[in-house]
Order: structure tokens, then sequence, then C-alpha cells
């Protein structure tokens, strides 16, 4: 429990008829990378603004290092924000915007400049001290927020999507970037963002949310193999959703039968979920029960998407060597690798 | 060739009107300005009328009393202004209709309704000091400072610097000071230098509300003397027109000031 830097119980948060969040608990530990990843309007962004005291909630209470910040004023939390909008301040350059967080905490001129010197190098923008927002790329103005925001030695980073206006590449650079420097200053982190792939990439945990409630908070690696719920299968990576009866606990996929999660004496329809990756598509005339609709070549792998004999759509995930056979068109057999499958009621 | 002729062609209306335009601001200046240097007739020039205007009594008195009305309108106009008009952007989206119309009233409204209105709604204590006639030149002002500094807030992420500033710790006092007005700073100035102009110029105001002021006593003054009447008025739009170059100039001067570094 000591360990728990920042913990949030109980939030709610209404806009007009919309729940933004409902029920809202997280428990971030020192030192942690969080991310909370969810469609817009999920209320991700409503939680962090709330934990950062920039929004009032109708219900709950944030605590941090164990003590109750909820009646707390933003400016008095000392906690370091970086927004999906630029937000450098227009009027100060470089120096003077990662300044301005320790001229507020009256911080001498002279230690002023060492920790902005630091910090700018270790964003790698050390040459830039006198250049203004305007003569910045994108992502150097994130990077300066990065700064602006790390410099104070935040209890806690809080980052609203930081990377969503920025070009692919960039994008993917800076949360490398910013995985790293977490670690180096063991900064504890919740980063918000509707990009799956960013979210597994560099997080510790990721909560999935919908609607208000986090429906599930789990390692990259459990919440792609082992998903709480339909919403977190779909919502992370591919799934495919396969219509199958469900008797006495085993679902039958492809002339084959499979064992489920669920006990051996429950029956009846079911979806089963599996991933791409989990199908295999093989080129084989005699016993063939799909048909390949589209090939797309996606670098070290191709995605197939076929029509089953009984209509149903399936993704599979195969690797171009095994792949490059098989066209649109082409007669295929489907069938699957996983060992145990996961199905949801329909 | 031919690209010249279309080039001049084109530039040629613009020009034309450029020069009408042109030709009614400074005729009637230039003209203003050859009268108040005239010594006696038409032949002779000197700066007679100019010096007889520091020899009239009351002259720094007046000026003086403006200075004062002046300089305290534009402070209480900012300090008002400001936090206002940045509240409306923030949270206050609801209230802007009703404050345009608010603010648009003081163009509306009789002055001698304004000039009654003050006497009777002013507190007593505030009757007869310098700070009466300014808080009516900040009523006055406003139409045009609102709009000023609504034009300087509106397109700019506002919400994203107010929370980045109280994120890093600023109270919204500092936000104002620290974020909003040197982000703003051109409309800031603009502000200034529309009250300042008004409270230089304003005379059916002090007039009614019974202050000498500069300008009702420019207006004394130069119903005896001619030449020295329109040498005040070229002498104050020149005043005005080093003011407002001045204030363009630190205006762009703060936020330009990148530039030098490129």
């Amino acid at each position: 429990m000591t360990n728990t830097s920042l913990l949030v119980k109980g939030l709610g948060r209404q806009f007009g008829n919309v729940l933004a969040l409902d029920n809202f608990a997280l428990e971030v530990p020192k030192g942690e990378l969080i991310s909370l990843l969810g469609p817009s309007g999920c209320g991700k962004t409503t939680a962090l603004r709330i934990i950062a005291g920039l929004e009032k909630s109708d219900a709950g209470e944030v605590h941090l290092n164990q003590k109750n910040i909820t009646n707390v004023p933003a400016h008095l939390r000392n906690m370091g924000m970086v927004f999906q909008a630029y937000s450098l301040f227009p009027h100060l350059n470089v120096a003077e915007n990662v300044a301005f967080g320790l001229k507020m905490r009256k911080v001498s001129k002279s230690d002023r400049t060492k920790r902005v010197n630091e910090i700018l190098e270790l964003v790698g923008l050390d040459h830039h001290h006198k250049r203004f927002a305007h003569q910045l790329s994108g992502g150097q103005q994130q990077r300066v927020a990065l700064a602006r925001a790390l410099v104070i030695e935040p209890e806690v980073l809080l980052l609203d999507e930081p990377l969503s206006a920025l070009d692919a590449q960039v994008r993917t650079n800076l949360r490398e970037e910013i995985r790293r420097l977490q670690i180096e200053l063991g900064t504890t982190t919740l980063f918000v963002t509707h990009d799956q792939e960013e979210a597994m990439a560099i997080s510790d945990r990721v909560g999935v949310m919908n609607q208000g409630r986090l429906e599930q908070i789990d390692t990259p690696d459990t919440l792609y193999n082992k998903p709480a719920n339909d919403f977190v299968a779909s919502f992370v990576g591919t799934m495919n959703h396969l219509p199958a009866q469900l008797d006495n606990g085993m679902v039958e996929l492809f002339g084959k039968k499979f064992p489920t999660q669920k006990s051996g004496n429950e029956s009846g329809k079911v979806n089963a979920l599996i991933r791409p990756e989990s199908i295999q598509t093989t080129f084989n005339e005699s016993s063939a029960n799909a048909v390949v609709l589209t090939r797309s070549f996606l670098g070290a792998n191709s995605r197939l998407i076929c029509r089953t004999d009984d209509g149903t759509i399936v993704h599979s995930l195969m690797n171009n060597e095994a792949s490059h056979s098989l066209h649109p068109g082409e007669r295929v057999k489907l069938e699957i690798l996983s060992r145990e499958i996961m199905v949801t009621n329909v | 060739m031919k690209k010249i002729l279309e080039n001049a062609s084109k530039k040629l209306p613009s020009t034309i009107i450029l020069s009408v335009t042109a030709f009614f601001i400074f005729l009637p200046l230039i003209g203003a300005t050859e009268f108040s240097l005239r010594d006696g007739g038409p032949d002779k020039h000197s700066f007679q009328s100019y010096k007889w205007i520091f020899e009239q009594s009351g002259f720094k008195e007046n000026l003086g009393i403006t200075f004062q009305v002046t300089s305290l309108a534009v402070i209480l106009n900012l300090l008002i202004m400001v936090p206002t008009v940045t509240w409306l952007h923030i949270s206050g989206l609801k209230y802007r209709r009703l404050v345009e119309v608010v603010t648009i009233l003081p163009l509306i409204i009789p002055v001698v309704a304004l000039a009654t209105g003050a006497q009777t709604a002013l507190p007593s204590f505030l009757h007869n000091t310098v700070l009466e006639l300014s808080f009516m030149y900040v009523v006055i002002a406003m139409p045009y400072s609102y709009r000023a500094l609504d034009i300087g807030l509106s397109g700019k992420p506002l919400n994203t610097y107010v929370a980045a500033a109280r994120n890093l710790g600023a109270s919204w006092y500092k936000v104002l000071v620290s974020v909003i007005t040197p982000s703003i700073w051109p409309s800031v100035l603009a502000a200034l230098f529309l009250t300042v102009a008004l409270s230089l110029g304003e005379f059916t105001l002090a007039q009614l509300l019974h202050w000498t002021t500069f300008p009702t006593w420019v207006a004394n003054v130069s119903q005896e003397n001619i030449l020295g009447a329109t040498a005040l008025s070229v002498g104050s739009l020149f005043f005005a027109w080093l003011l407002l170059f001045s204030f363009t100039f630190f205006g762009t001067n703060k936020i330009d000031r990148s530039k030098d570094e490129e």
C-alpha cells in the first residue's frame, strides 16, 4: 500500500445527460507507467483532468502519496501534464517555457538555469533554448512541453494524448523516448491515448475504458491474450467473432472440437473469439472450407480476409512466405491453432 | 513588356483608391498645419501660435488633470476588462452575447443620461474626485476595449494555456499576469490606446460633470484665437499619433523579439 503513488476511488462525472465517468477507480504504484485506452468520449481525458485538478468530479476521491487531494487546487498538486494541443506559451522562448514551473515555485535563478539546461539536454533540445514555439516542429514542441512538465519533478506525470497531433514516425520515436525518460527518472506516469499500439508499446499496464468505466486493467500481454470481456477483446487488436454452438463447455469450429473457459455443463449459442494470427490459412483444394476475398501486404505479414462456406468473414494473419500463393478467389482451408478458445454469450 | 502592362493595369485601381483616400485624409491636415503656422498673414510662417498655447493660463493644470484621469481610466479599464473577457472566453461562453450587448450600451445611451446617471449612481465619496470622471471614461471606453481584447483572445487555445499554467503551479492571478496578458499583448495595447485616445479628447462628459479638463479648456481658450485653436488641434493630433506609433512599436517589439534571433 505504501508503494501506491496515485489512488483514485469511485470517480463520477456527468455532463448533462452524458455519464463521462462512472465509479472510476485506479491505483498507480510508484514509478509505473499506466495507459488509459479507450474510444473517444470514453472519459479517459476527463479522468486525467480530474486527477490534475483541472476539472471537478461529482463523486469520488483522489489520493496522492496517501494524502487526500480531492479539494486541492490544480496549481498546488505538483503534477506535470502534457496536452494534446500544443501548449507552449507563445510569448516565452523554450528555456523560459521550461523554467515557468520553477519560477512559480520560486526556485533561484541559477538553480533554474541549471535544471532547465539538464532537462533540455535530456529531451535532446539543448541547442534550442532561445527558440519560440512557432519556430519549432510539432515533435519539438511536444518535447519542450514534456521537459516543462518534468523539470518540476512532479509526483505524477499526466500525458493527455501528447502524440496524436504528430506524424507517424515522429510519434513512434517520441513514444519510445517518453518511455526511456520515464524509466530513467522513475516518474509515476498516467498516459491517455486512443491508440492501442501506443498504449501496448510503452505501458507497464493498460486500462481499457468504455463509457466512463474501467473495463479491464492489466499488462499488455494479459490484455491481448486474456481479455476480460467482448469489448476489450474487440478494442485491443483485431478479433474474429465466429458464431458457434457451445456443447458441454466445448465448441466445434471448422470440424474440430476445442475446450473453452466455460464449465462443462454450459451449452447454447456463443461467439468464439479468435485472433487472426491463430487462424492458419492453407491452400487445400480437397478439404477447402473458405474462399479468399482480399490479401493485404503488411510488411512481414499479410492479412487475409476470407469468407467461410457458411458466410462468416474471417481475418487471418500469415507470414508472407506462407501466404504468397494465396490470391483472391482461391479456395482455402482454415484451421484454428489455439488450444483453448474464449467464448462470449451471444 | 506585356506582363509589365498587365501588372500595371492590375495595380491601377488600388493605386487610384489609395491616392484619393490619402488626398482626403492628408490635404485638410496639411492645410490645417500650414494655417496654424501663419504669422500675421499667408506669407509669413512661425511657431507663434504654438507658443501662444503654452502661454495661456491653465494649460499645465488642465493637462495634468487629464493625465491623471486618463491614467486612472486606463488602469481601471485593464483591471476590469482583461479578467472579464478572459473569463468569458474560458468558462462564461453563454454570457458572451449578453456582455456584447452591455458593452455596446455606452454608445447608444446619450452622454447626458450617462452624466446624470453617474451623479446619482456613484457613491457620494467619489463625487468631485478624479475617480468620478475615470469611472465614466472606463464606461465609455468599454465598447472599444472589450472588442480589442475579444479579438486578441479569439482563436487562441486559451483553455490549454490556462490548464498548462495552472498545472505548472500558477495561481489564477499568475495565469492572468504571466500568461494571458503577455500572450495578447498587442490587444492589451490596443485597448490601452483606445482608452487613452478617448480620455484625451473627451469633452461632453467632463463639461456636464463640471470638470475642467484639457479638452474643455481647449474649447474655452480657442474661442479667442482661431490660429491658436488650429495649432492646438494639430498639436493634439500629432501627440495622439506619436502615442499610437509608440504603442505599436512596443507591441510588435515584444511579440517579434524572436525574429531578431533567427
